[in-house]
Order: C-alpha cells, then structure tokens, then sequence
C-alpha cells in the first residue's frame, strides 16, 4: 500500500518557516491570511504528502494506527498555520471517524477511497441556532420511499463550500431524547443540484483562511444507504467520536503555541530594552518559562487523553472533555502572556512577530470551533460523582499510557463509552506518584506541593460528594461547573506526574515541579512560593533547545528554525 | 441623580445616533467595514470635530472646554463603545497636547489651543522602533543651533504621524542622555522646510486597524526656539506628567469597550435559546455576566475616582495612573474573554449578530494596554512606589485634604494645577490611607442597617488584606533592575487593593445620593447602591484577585446580574449611573452632509 509508507516528516517538508523564499514560510502564511485565503502551497504539499491517509485506517489503506501518533505527525501543520491543519482536512478526520465506527464496510471502503484519493469531506453538524445543543438541530431528514428527504441548514461548516462529500447530522425523529438525530454520509455531487446549495462564506476574525461555509437543503432526497449506523444512532456515534476529535484538536493546538513561543523567545533574545536583552529581564524569563510548562502540562493531558482512547476506551468521554477543556484554556492564557513580552509587536501584522498575532487569533477560533468549553464541562459533570467515589478502590492506569515507547492496543471506537467509569484509574494514580516524586526530589517545595494538591483531592472529593443531581445538569450553578475545572486541572496533574515518571528523564524534577505549582495555582492561588530557580531551570532548556533546533514538546523533535544571534 | 459628566457624555451620544442603525455613519456596521479595509474613518472623526468633541483636549484657561477631567473620560467613553479605532484616532489630539499643558508656558499653549481649535490633529512622538517603552534610549537628536534646534531622527509606532498637523516630539538634547537629556518640542509640520521630514508608512495592526499607526523622520529640521516645550532637559519629566494624566484618562477607551461588549453579550444571551431555555435563564451563563459586570464596575469606580483625582489629589498621580492603566485595561481584557467565551462561535464571526462581532472590540481593545505605558511599565512604576506607599502607611498619614472631594461627586472640584503633579507621591495614597477611616464607618453603619452587614464583614477582611500587602510589600527587597515576576504580582495586587479602597470610598460618599431612583434610568441602578450591593460584589472579586480562596461571596450577584440586564433593556449605559443611551432615544441619527 502506497499511503502506508510515511516518507518524510512533515517538519522536513514545511523547512524554515523564517525563510521569507518558503512557500510555506512564514511570510506566504501572512499573505494568505490578509487575502483569506488558504495558503495553496501549504496545501499542495500536504496533498503530495498524502496528508488525508492520516485519517484512514491502516486496514483501510491509510496510516492512521493511533489518536497519539496522528497529533504527533499532522502537528508541525498547526505549528506553521492553524488555518491550513484545520482547513486542509482535521474537519475530514471528525467527518470520517463516524463512519469508520458506524458505518457499513461498503461506507467505510467507499470513504477510505474519496479521502486517499486526496478529497475533502466536510462535517455537518452545527445549526447557528443551537450551537453546542446539538440535540436541539432541526435539520431533518424524512424518509420517503427508499430515499431520505433533507430539509434545514448547517452552518459554519468548514470546507462545505469545496468538498463533494459531507456527513450530515440530520434530525430523523421529532421526539426529544437521545436518539432523535442520524447520521448521513452525502455525496453531494449526486444531489439533484436544485435542491440544495451552498451557504456564503463567512468571515471570520481568526482562521480566516479556512471556508467556513454551509449547507442548505430543501426537499433533497438522499438515498437511504447514505444513513451511517442505525436510524436513531447519529447522536451516539457522534459523541464517541468527539472523544478522539476533542483529543485531536487540543493535542495540535500544542504546536501553535510552540511557533509562538518560538517566536517570542526568539524577540526577546534580539531586542535591547533599558540596556539589556529582554531574555535577560527576570520577568521576561519566567513567563517565557512559564509558556513553556504550559505547553509540557498541555501536551501530557492532552497525551495521555489520545492515549487512552486505546487503553481505556471507557474513560474517553471524560477525559476527552476535561483535555478539550483545560488544554485551549491553558494554550490561551500562556499566549496571553506572552504577548506582554512582546509588547507594541505583538499588536503588529507586518514584521518578524507578525505570526505571533496570527497565532493569538486563530487559537480562540480552533477551541471555540469544536466544542466549546462549557459543552465539554457539561460532559464532566454528571459522571463526577461515580468516578469520584470510585477513587479508592481503582486500578492505577497502566504504564503504556504515559510511556510513549510502548505499543497501544488498535484504535477500537466502538468501545467507547458515553458514560466513562466505573473506576478513574489516571486520577487514582495522583497519590502515588506524588510519594514517587517525592522520593526523586527531597526538597522542602516538593513536599508542600504533594501535601496541598492532596489536600485539593481531598477537597474536590468532599465538595463533588456535596452536589445534588439537580447541580449536574445544565442548570448547574457556578459552584458545580467549578468542580470540573478542578476535576481538569487534578487530572492534568496526574498526566503530568505519569509522563515525568514513565516516559523519560525521571531524574528532572524541575519542569513537573514547575508543572505542578502552575496547576495548583490555578485551584489555590498564593498558597505555595513557586522556587526562582525553577523558572531558570526551564528557561535554560527552552533557550538549548531552541539553539538545537527542537521543539518545546514532550518529544524535543526536530524543528527547523533557527535563533538569531 | 444626574451628573455633569454624565449628561455631557448622553448629550455627545444623542447627537451621534444609534450605533445599531447601519444607515448611521458612526454605526458598528460603518466602522466593521473601515476596519475590514484598514481605512482611517476620516468622516467620522470630521463629525467629531463638528461637535466640538476636541474642545475636551483644550484646558479651560487655555480656552478650551476641559474643565473636568471626569468630564472628558466618559466624553470618550461614548465615542469608544461605538469604536475604539475612532476614540483612538480622535483622542489622540490630547495626548499630542498634553506635554503642552503641563510644561509649556502661555503663549504656547494659546497657540496649541488655536492649533486645535481649528480642527488640526496633534500627535506625540515617543517611542522609537528600537527602544519601545525604553525612553531614556532614544536616539532622535536635537542639536541647539543659534536660531533654535535641528532634529534628526525616527519616531515610529505613532498616532497620527502621518495625519497629524503637529507633533510633540522627545528629542535627545544633550548627547549623554540621561533624566535630564532629553527635551519636548512642539512640532508644527506646516512650518518645516520641505525635504526635513517624511512620514513612514502606516503599520498594518491587529486592532483599530484604521488607525494611522506610522512613524516620521527628521533629517536636519530646524525648528525655532519657540517649538521648545519648557525648559531644556525637562522633557522625560514632562513626558512622565504627562502620562499620569493619559494613563488615567485611557479609562475611557476600556470602559466603552466594555459597555459594548457586555451589552452586545447580554442581548445575545436573553435572545439565545440552548436546552429548552434562554442562555440567560442558565445560572453559569448569568454568573458570567454578572462577574463580567462586577469588573466593569470595579473599572469605572476606579477610573471616576482616578479622573477626579486629577483635580483633588494631584500629586498622587503617580500611584493612581498607573493603578487605572494597569488594572482597568486587563481587567477589561478579562472579561472581554469571559463573554467571548459565553457567546461562542458568534462572537468570531464577521457578519453573524453584530457587524464586527465581539472580536473586533476585543482586537480593539487589545491597544489600550500597549500604548502610552504598558503593563508591565505601569506594575514596574507601582514598583518603585512601594518604598513610599510602605512608609506612609506604617506611620499611619492621614490621607489629604482633598479625599472628601475627589470621592464625594456631589462636592464641586478644584481645577487641576499643573505645578501641583509631582513624580513621586510623597503622601503615598489618600485613598489607602483613608481606608480605616471608611471602614469604622462602614462598621457603625451596618450597627444601624443589617442589610450592611454582609458588607462591613467584607470591608473588614478586605482591610486586612491591605495591611497583609503592605507587610510583603516592606519585605521587597529594592532591586530596581531584576524585578522578579513575584514583586510584579504584588504590584498587581496593590492596584486591586486601589481599586477596592476606590470603591468603597466611591459608596460611602455617594449611597444617599444615588440610592433614589432616577428619571433617566432603572430602578435596578438605585438598588445597586441601597445595601451595598456592588462595593461587595466589587470587594469579593477584589479579594479573589489578592488570592483569598475562603471568599466566595456571591450573594449580590443576582441584583447585580439584575441591574446588568435591566440597563441594556432600557438602552442604557452599564453603569453605576443611570444613563440613557442613543438606542433608546428616538431621534433621526445624522446624515452626511453631501
């Protein structure tokens, strides 16, 4: 199989993004996102790459093996332009993992073709008006005969203005409830043409070179073999699938704020201000270390989330959200941050920082396009209580989950769950690796971090025991909501702890410290002193390997770009 | 209760039109499409200038309208919550005048009356593209020659370089630089000899993307004496007064953009239906704007106490302008996020619901703590007050005379004195020190009024707070060059504290007063003030901001989400104070003259 064979790493055929003769450099990304438009070469590159067999399963021809290896290999595409990743296809792969779990083998055969063929599918679900209620849609689809009439719009949906395929969710039954809604995979070409159409373009303020467009449907029968799984099923099939496309996305968001660390770290090495660099100012240097164990912390959640999607496919459904949730609010407050070092520059679209600013408003557009953070809240929730109660008793999470070295069982998303449980074996596993870290690191800080996220389990336990089932739906008030911010910001915690200790350079304790002290002061600010040197600790390996040409991630890959000196 | 810069602010918004209606030239819709194509939104600023609004920029003894300062800030708050771009690229005349009217002598100031009198933009060249907000490195060289000076060099990254008729201009006079190295010279562009100078070309920007963001280039200007504002070497002293009044006033651009914001969010979230119910109806969803709110208010209470302070407490611009141009700005940027966050895809969109979309006041917006003193300028300059505030509080100063006045907006202000501004606020804060002092009051209060005990509790931790900061602020050691990040959050911390001593001064003075209903507005804005609602929604926020985990007092936000919702029903400003907005009035908006 020729899709099978990964020929180069992305990174490779992307080059310096700093070299202003790149097609795909940095200079061609801001042209095309001041025309809005995609950017062409970004894409004839990822079409030589063979960029779609990514999302076709191995067995189907393609090379997608696992959620944490596809993040790995497409993120050096949202590392250079968010709006190429998402644009080129990440809305192909949401469309596709329905119907590689629901779908017939003729489906699946039929979509595995379209997509290494090199075309788009696009991914129907979103009605303006409902936004993330998705059981509300109103878009129908009534049988008539051995057809299915569509009526009603979808809206903002990425690519429907190019692709010649779509999956549609379509409401099949008027009763409320779980299984009002299917699932329809369309080829639009074989529509009769007057009876639908495609919606304008609409402009938006980031990932404006993405065609955000719609469909509309009046009277259009589809054949009845376009349903994917069962009349009914659409809205089951669909939730199993946000458990990997939620993992997806917050695991390639990880690369923007890599380009955008790069690229502030590289300013802040070259500018003079009050007669130094300002790499030398304290501040500087701590929110530049900073931003970096944010992206560590975000990478290891967001790791671990795509890794149990194939270890403990029965947890997905929350830790998919509690990922989707905390990682673009992770991502965007570090770029928040950063954008302080950069000061005037950062308000600039001309000049070497110019991509910073396309970074900070394409970021916002990824987490709110798919599942916004109070609909992934919402998910948490209800299933607190149970895992909660469960967490003496629970199994630890297997070290394959945070050990990248070792083998992940195939991608089964029909073991999904709605309803993740019983037991939460990754948040059962804090305390003891808490006692590990404190057997690596003797110090005194160590030691207080343990005891005051502890006593956060212990609180956050206590407090999610005290809810009532009528605060864990969505009528929940603020309190309760809060509990799955803490719920996140402890699961982080212990994907943090995992990764330290499993997956490489367990005699480093300063960047899980770092990691540590940033995550508790997001549940209990000024309680703990976070060490200088622990900022030095981080800077200095930031600025080697930004010298080495490595990237910020857990993986230090190969990245080409280079510091000025 | 109506007050004057209230009414001022309403009367300017009436003339302007409804913001909503597309056919009005100073609409949302009209200034998504300037802002779509970075074009400079010359008709509107002409209106501006129709309706005197640069009368604002001029002091009253110079012959202008500015009389109060309170006055011009909610003056260009109404033109910014229409749009930002526009406040930027009108206002902007102030800032170019300002070194004027605090250093320059009479003659000058006449002529730069004059000047903008007559409609001519003045802009201000500070910053440099290689020093930023590092002044004292600038590199613009004025050389004294036997008729006055010659400047050479570049200012760039400035407001209405190109557009601007005159510029204000620091310049290095003395070669070794220094406190004392550099000069201000007012420009006037008509008067240099053709091929001295040339305008850079507009820099492309993330926000107010109309604005003239560009720079300009002196080669050998000769400019005569009379260009020179004050005496030789005075001009980073000048620039530093200067900036206490701009920084203070840059309250105006945050709050109208946050009155935009949060009624464009809060009319989604009453229109909205998610789950069988309004998005409004859902408690998480009123929370967040009711927190978003509470921030708005904490923004205006401070930056009313701060434009007021102008006049009343003078020489302790020092602490307040950087306190209102660090807080109200990032605090604005919180809770821009907030709502973004509330309205979802909508709020990206260019065309869906509102022209612009909440992105765009948010890109906007995200100037305001750029420019005129960064953020972390602003932390650094509260950095180096703590010495002073620490010593002031330890021997317990009694706040000065002027607190009463500055705080009690029925009290009628002195006018602002230029020889009274001072780099260092010798007295530390009236406002810190008078905390005590509202405290025991507050106390005794809630003796009598029960409804005032939640808030006396408040007042009670929160003044504890401030003397715990004070303690860690004593310990700092002075290390004006390697500022850790920890000493920053401590600055951060003393602004919140600014902000809530603000507050509960603004309360004290004013409940009677504003406790009535009012003819212009809801009654829900009356309620606000009667058993001290917001100064405890405010403080609770405050105290979360300072780290106080325990404090969760959430208690006032229904009527605070109450007096939210009901001032963008009735078209009015959120606000502390009832007013009307020109949504709500039925008047033709203006139209173009041909």
């Amino acid at each position: 199989m020729v899709h099978a064979v990964l020929t180069a790493d992305l990174e490779s055929v992307f080059g310096d993004p700093f070299d202003h003769a790149n097609p795909v450099g940095h200079d061609a990304v801001l042209a095309a996102d001041e025309r809005s438009e995609p950017l062409v070469a970004g894409e004839q590159a990822l079409d030589a790459w063979q960029a779609n067999a990514e999302f076709v399963p191995a067995e189907l021809g393609g090379r997608l093996t696992t959620v944490d290896a596809l993040v790995r290999r497409l993120r050096p595409v949202f590392r250079r332009d968010a709006a190429l990743g998402l644009g080129y296809g990440v809305t192909s792969l949401m469309a596709a993992l329905n119907v590689w779990s629901g779908g017939t083998d003729a489906q699946r055969k039929q979509l595995a073709d379209t997509l290494l063929d090199g075309q788009r599918v696009c991914v129907a679900y979103h009605e303006l008006a409902h936004g993330n209620d998705v059981t509300a849609n109103e878009m129908r689809a009534v049988r008539r005969g051995m057809s299915l009439v569509l009526d009603g719009r979808k809206e903002v949906i990425n690519n429907a203005g190019r692709a010649d395929h779509a999956v549609v969710f379509a409401r099949t039954d008027e009763r409320a409830g779980g299984r009002s809604h299917s699932l329809l995979l369309v080829d639009l070409s074989e529509l009769p043409a007057d009876r639908w159409r495609r919606l304008p373009r609409y402009r938006t303020m980031g990932l404006r070179g993405c065609h955000l467009g719609g469909l509309e449907f009046h009277g259009c029968p589809a054949p009845e073999s376009a349903l994917v799984g069962d009349v009914g099923a659409g809205a089951d099939i669909a939730l199993r699938s946000f458990q990997v496309s939620r993992c997806v996305t917050a695991g390639l968001g990880v690369g923007v704020l890599d380009a955008a660390l790069f690229t502030v770290l590289r300013f802040a090495r070259g500018r003079r201000l009050y007669g130094r660099t300002v790499a030398q100012i304290p501040h500087a240097r701590s929110t530049l270390a900073g931003a970096f164990t944010d992206l560590l912390i975000a990478d290891s959640l967001s790791t671990v989330a795509a890794r149990s999607i194939h270890l403990l496919p029965a947890n997905g459904a929350v830790y998919a959200a509690a990922t989707k949730y905390l990682v673009p609010l992770l991502l965007e407050q570090a770029m928040d941050e950063l954008a302080v070092i950069l000061g005037a520059r950062f308000y600039l679209r001309e000049g070497d920082q110019a991509i910073f600013g396309k970074h900070f408003r394409d970021l916002p557009a990824l987490s709110i396009g798919h599942a916004g953070g109070v609909s992934c809240q919402l998910t948490m929730l209800p299933q607190l209580p149970q895992l909660a109660r469960s967490l003496d008793r629970a199994a630890q999470a297997p070290t394959a989950l945070f050990d990248d070295s070792a083998e992940l069982p195939k991608l089964a998303l029909d073991a999904l769950r709605l309803r993740s449980g019983p037991t939460d074996p990754v948040l059962a596993g804090l305390p003891d690796l808490l006692t590990a870290l404190r057997r690596a690191d003797r110090t005194e800080d160590t030691a207080a971090l343990a005891a005051e996220l502890l006593a956060e389990l212990a609180e956050l336990r206590y407090d999610i025991a005290a809810t009532t089932p009528h605060d864990l739906g969505v009528l929940a008030p603020p309190a309760a909501l809060a509990l799955t911010e803490r719920y996140a910001t402890l699961l982080a915690a212990a994907a943090c702890l995992g990764t330290w200790r499993h997956r490489r350079r367990s005699g480093d304790t300063a960047w899980i410290r770092l990691a540590l002290h940033r995550l508790l002061a997001r549940s209990r600010p000024g309680v703990l002193v976070q060490p200088a040197e622990l900022d030095e600790a981080l800077f200095t390996e930031l600025t080697e390997r930004a010298a080495h040409g490595q990237d910020f991630c857990l993986d230090a890959g190969r990245v080409h770009r280079q510091l000025v000196d | 209760m109506r007050r004057a810069p209230i009414e001022a602010a309403a009367w300017l918004d009436s003339l302007l039109g409804n913001p909503g209606d597309p056919a009005n030239p100073f609409s949302y819709a009209r200034c998504a499409e300037l802002d779509d194509v970075d074009a400079f939104p010359t008709e509107i600023c002409a209106r501006l200038d129709e309706l005197g609004v640069a009368r604002h920029y001029v002091p009253a003894r110079h012959g202008g309208g500015l009389t109060d300062y309170e006055t011009a800030m909610q003056v260009m708050r109404m033109v910014a919550r229409r749009d930002i771009t526009v406040a930027v690229a009108h206002g902007k005349t102030y800032l170019g005048g300002v070194s004027v009217w605090v250093g320059g002598d009479a003659e000058q100031a006449a002529g730069l009356a004059e000047l903008i009198g007559s409609g001519v933009p003045v802009s201000w060249g500070l910053t440099e593209r290689d020093h930023g907000s590092d002044l004292l490195h600038g590199d613009l060289v004025g050389t004294a020659t036997p008729d006055g000076y010659r400047l050479t060099g570049e200012k760039w990254l400035i407001n209405n370089a190109t557009r601007g008729g005159a510029i204000c201009v620091l310049a290095r006079t003395s070669p070794a630089g220094g406190p004392r190295g550099f000069s201000l010279f007012l420009v006037d562009k008509t008067r240099l000899a053709a091929g001295t100078y040339r305008h850079l070309p507009k820099v492309l920007t993330h926000g107010i993307r109309g604005a003239d963001i560009s720079g300009i280039e002196f080669a050998d200007a000769p400019i005569g004496t009379s260009a020179l504002v004050g005496a030789p070497g005075t001009g980073a002293e000048t620039v530093l007064k200067g900036l206490q009044l701009t920084r203070t006033l840059c309250a105006a651009l945050s709050l109208g953009g946050a009155d935009h914001a949060l009624a464009t969010a809060t009319r989604f979230a009453s229109e909205r239906r998610l789950y069988g119910r309004r998005l409004v109806d859902l408690p998480a969803a009123r929370h967040t704007l009711a927190t978003a709110y509470t921030d708005h208010l904490m923004a205006e209470a401070l930056a009313v106490v701060g434009t007021r302070a102008i006049h009343g407490l003078t020489d302790e611009m020092s602490v307040l302008s950087a306190a209102v141009k660090y807080l109200v700005p990032t605090r604005v940027e919180g809770l821009m996020v907030m709502l973004r966050k509330l309205m979802g895809a909508r709020s990206l969109l260019r065309d869906e619901y509102e022209p612009g979309g909440l992105a765009k006041v948010e890109r906007d917006h995200r100037i305001v703590s750029l420019f005129d003193g960064n953020t972390l300028v602003n932390l650094h300059a509260l950095v180096n007050l703590f010495p002073t505030l620490v010593r002031a509080h330890q021997r317990g100063t009694s706040p000065a005379a002027g607190l009463a006045a500055v705080t009690t907006l029925t009290e009628p202000l002195p006018d602002w004195l230029p020889e009274r501004q001072s780099l260092v606020s010798r007295r530390g804060s009236s406002l810190l020190l008078g905390l005590p002092a509202v405290a025991a009051e507050i106390t005794a209060l809630a003796a009598d009024e029960p409804e005032l005990a939640p808030l006396a509790a408040l007042t009670g931790r929160f003044l504890t707070a401030v003397g715990d900061l004070h303690q860690r602020l004593a310990a700092v050691r002075s290390t004006p060059m390697d500022v850790p990040k920890s000493t920053f959050v401590l600055a951060g911390h003393l602004a919140c504290c600014l902000a809530g001593a603000a507050t509960l001064h603004l309360w004290l003075r004013n409940r009677a007063a504003f406790a009535a209903d009012s003819a212009d507005g809801v009654p829900e804005t009356a309620a606000l003030w009667r058993n001290g609602i917001w100064p405890q929604a405010v403080l609770s926020r405050v105290l979360g901001a300072m780290h106080d985990r325990t404090c969760r007092q959430t208690a006032c936000y229904p009527a605070m989400f109450d007096a939210l919702a009901s001032q963008v029903s009735a078209d009015c400003l959120p606000s502390l104070f009832d007013c009307r907005l020109a949504e709500g009035r039925r008047q033709p908006s203006w139209s173009m003259p041909c």
